[in-house]
């Protein structure tokens, strides 16, 4: 109890005497806010990325490819297409037809408004009646879906924005034919370019006869396990199966590693910085109330009480700048459209990010204090007491 | 220069504090040097990437779409090139799945190699020319994996032979370096026709040609012209060189300039308070001091100048430890980017951004210093 007393008397005493100590405040209140708005506004970009790539996954949904394969170098035979309609636990539509989109992706280059860059992205064959059933999130701002059999493609808004060529009515060269772009849509907050074209055509044209994959809607997520244990069980399909968010997880999972590396890695060379910087000041602040110190240990207050509290106000004065950081942060990047690697996102600043930032700033404040409260208990208490 | 050791016993009046601004400078340089650093220095890789080297591909995507191998001679009849090298890429690993290997089948014909940013030694080239299946490897993939060359190595290929077996094996007769831009990948070069000849699938097409000018000042043309054989085809070719893939591939990375300039913008921030306050102390605690060297002569621009020296002294040499540590740790940080170093104008940017760190931060407590009345200042004792 008499430590606990101490110590909070000790802690008011040394808050109370904080406001003449501006600059030593301030110093770590920079730092501090500085880091902490570097570490949450980076560790943003991997929160939206994550919400663009990944936060469109279905539960029922399962994505099946070719055994072995790593995305884009999948290929599935009719036969075995056809043979994944005969697996359990499959929905159907409202017409009764199963809930089977048959894939064939390809790339194609777009240009860059404004710089003209080039970039390649997927043009995905579908089948354009399943994609409007298996993805009612999709409307369209503007024309219409294609036809099958036609060369036609409808694209995302986001290509709109981005490329050049996909105004209504463009025509696009591809493998030496014209296709015309007939509709443009929106798919839930997906900022991502997509376009589609009709599978059949797509695949006519491009000399192929297997399907990329095959996207299947289950009647609930649960039948997953029985679905995955018949697919297996047949030994004519070389085929394997994914839930569409562990596939999505998997494809996000290098430039999520990469992201946050990037991010850790700032932040903790910024944070070494504000920490060293901070023990300076405490440093100078424990410096100025030696005489204190002395004449509190004189009247019998404890070093660990001494030392406890000055640790608590280390991370006190870190604490402001977290929440300022964490703050600055949502205000100037949170929602920021940013491209990195081709990749189109928000930053996505949540509480869980400024949770991060806080409890970094906290251990900012904790190692921080460690040497200066180590000083402060051993003020000697009869040359500080004679110094003037 | 007779200032010098006075400047020396200032800074380490307390060495505790030096130390601390010493350290939190050199942090703050670290970590502009490597970001910095990083974002120049592919600058400069990109420019150093040959203009003279073009790479045929399919307009429709660089390595997803194969090209007709009857390309080869139409590109090759044209008047500016001086070799022309049909180039298949396929992926292996050896062992284990996680280690990959690039295969690169190529025909090595007669001065092959100026289509290629690779440097081989002569007999290692002589060697690959007369074997079927030789092979030559990465140097850093020979060292990882422990091959020298005589050995015979086997791979899983995800392009199976005619057989159905992913199974491949190689001679390796020598070893490469590769100077290419992003060229650090674990990879073996082979012989094509080898390669064409097993191969079950996807005969008679190619991934892309790679092309030598016999002038680098008729890049251009020359890409131009073999773009003009496939016009309208249904396998239209987009040639260009391997300054303009990297300069792309940069363009990819994307927004990553804003972030760096925010990132440095911030570390300078904190800096720039951390020290403005730390010398002002300083000055404070020293006015009797000051106030004593005034007395015995010291002119105010002498006692303005030795602040000012004090904060130089430790920032500048901070900031070479701090720029040092980057250099050092460049390398690792871009292990994906052959060949890039620090880049000069980098580290000169480093160590202005230092000297006008201690300039604004030592400029108010110097004037303090300067502007000290001695009688006061002595009196407050």
């Amino acid at each position: 109890m008499k430590f606990l007393r101490q110590s909070a008397a000790l802690l008011r005493l040394n808050l109370g005497g904080l406001s003449a100590r501006g600059g030593s405040v301030l110093t770590i209140l920079v730092g501090v806010t500085c880091t902490v708005g570097v570490l949450v506004s980076m560790l943003a970009m991997g929160t939206g990325a994550h919400q663009q790539l990944v936060g469109y996954a279905r539960d029922d949904t399962v994505v099946v490819t070719s055994r072995g394969s790593g995305g884009l170098d999948s290929s599935v035979s009719r036969d075995e297409a056809a043979a994944v309609a005969d697996l359990p636990g499959i929905a159907t539509g409202s017409d009764g037809k199963p809930l089977i989109g048959h894939n064939a992706i390809v790339v194609i280059e777009g240009h860059r408004r404004g710089t003209g860059a080039r970039v390649f992205f997927p043009l995905i064959g579908a089948s354009p009646t399943v994609q409007t059933a298996m993805r009612p999130d999709m409307h369209f701002t503007d024309g219409r879906m294609l036809q099958p059999g036609l060369h036609e493609l409808v694209a995302s808004n986001s290509c709109v924005r981005t490329f050049t060529g996909f105004e209504l009515g463009a025509r696009r060269a591809v493998r030496g034919i014209d296709w015309t772009v007939v509709g443009h849509y929106d798919q839930g907050d997906s900022m991502q370019c997509l376009v589609l074209a009709d599978v059949e055509t797509l695949m006519t044209v491009f000399g192929r006869n297997t399907f990329t994959e095959v996207i299947v809607r289950l009647k609930n997520p649960g039948d997953f396990d029985a679905f995955r244990a018949a697919l297996e069980a047949n030994p004519a399909l070389h085929l394997q199966v994914k839930r569409e968010r562990d596939s999505a997880e998997e494809r996000f999972k290098g430039f999520k590693a990469l992201l946050n590396f990037a991010a850790y890695f700032v932040g903790a060379i910024m944070a070494l910085g504000a920490t060293l910087g901070s023990v300076n000041s405490l440093y100078s602040i424990v410096d100025a109330r030696r005489r204190e110190l002395a004449t509190l240990r004189a009247i019998g207050f404890g070093s660990g009480a001494i030392v406890v509290v000055t640790l608590v106000e280390s991370m006190l004065l870190a604490l402001p700048g977290a929440l300022l950081g964490a703050a600055v942060a949502w205000l100037f990047f949170h929602g920021m459209a940013v491209s990195p690697f081709g990749v189109s996102f928000r930053l996505d600043v949540t509480p869980r990010l400024a949770a991060i930032g806080i409890a970094w700033a906290l251990v900012m404040g904790l190692i921080g204090g460690l040497l200066p409260a180590e000083r402060a208990a051993r003020v000697p208490i009869t040359t500080a007491l004679r110094a003037t | 220069m007779k200032y010098l050791p006075l400047v020396w016993s200032g800074i380490w009046r307390k060495p505790g504090r030096t130390v601390l601004i010493f350290l939190q400078v050199a942090v703050a340089l670290l970590l502009f040097g490597v970001l910095q650093g990083l974002k120049t220095g592919i600058e400069h890789a990109v420019n150093a990437a040959r203009a003279d080297l073009l790479i045929v591909h399919s307009r429709l995507s660089l390595i997803m779409e194969g090209l007709p191998s009857s390309l080869l001679e139409p590109i090759r009849a044209l008047p500016g090139v001086r070799v022309a090298i049909p180039v298949e890429l396929f992926i292996c690993h050896y062992q284990k799945p996680e280690q990959g290997v690039l295969s690169v089948a190529l025909t090595p014909d007669k001065d092959w190699t100026t289509a290629f940013t690779f440097a081989i030694p002569a007999q290692d080239l002589a060697a690959f020319a007369k074997s079927r299946t030789a092979a030559l490897v990465l140097e850093t993939t020979a060292r990882k994996f422990g091959w020298k060359i005589g050995d015979r190595i086997p791979l899983i290929c995800r392009t199976a032979q005619k057989t159905g077996s992913p199974n491949w094996t190689f001679d390796m007769v020598g070893t490469f370096t590769d100077s290419d831009f992003g060229g650090g990948g674990d990879k073996i070069l082979m012989n094509f026709a080898y390669y064409d000849e097993a191969r079950a699938t996807a005969k008679g097409t190619v991934n892309h040609f790679n092309v030598s000018v016999t002038d680098p000042n008729l890049a251009v043309p020359v890409a131009d012209a073999i773009d003009h054989l496939s016009a309208n085809s249904s396998h239209e070719t987009k040639t260009e060189s391997i300054r303009e893939l990297a300069q792309q591939q940069v363009q990819q990375i994307g927004d990553f300039d804003f972030l760096i300039r925010a990132v440095v913008s911030a570390v300078l921030a904190a800096l720039l308070f951390a020290i403005a306050t730390m010398m002002a102390q300083s000055v404070r605690e020293r006015t009797s001091e000051l106030a004593v060297l005034k007395t015995i002569g010291f002119t105010d621009r002498a006692l303005f100048l030795l602040i000012l020296g004090e904060a130089l002294a430790v920032c500048i040499l901070a900031a070479a430890v701090g720029l040092g540590g980057a250099t050092a740790a460049l390398p690792i940080a871009a292990r994906f980017v052959t060949g890039l170093s620090m880049p000069r104008i980098t580290l000169v940017i480093g160590l202005g951004i230092s000297v006008l760190v201690a300039l604004i931060s030592a400029a108010v407590p110097a004037i303090a210093a300067a502007r000290l009345r001695v009688a006061t200042a002595l009196a407050e004792r």
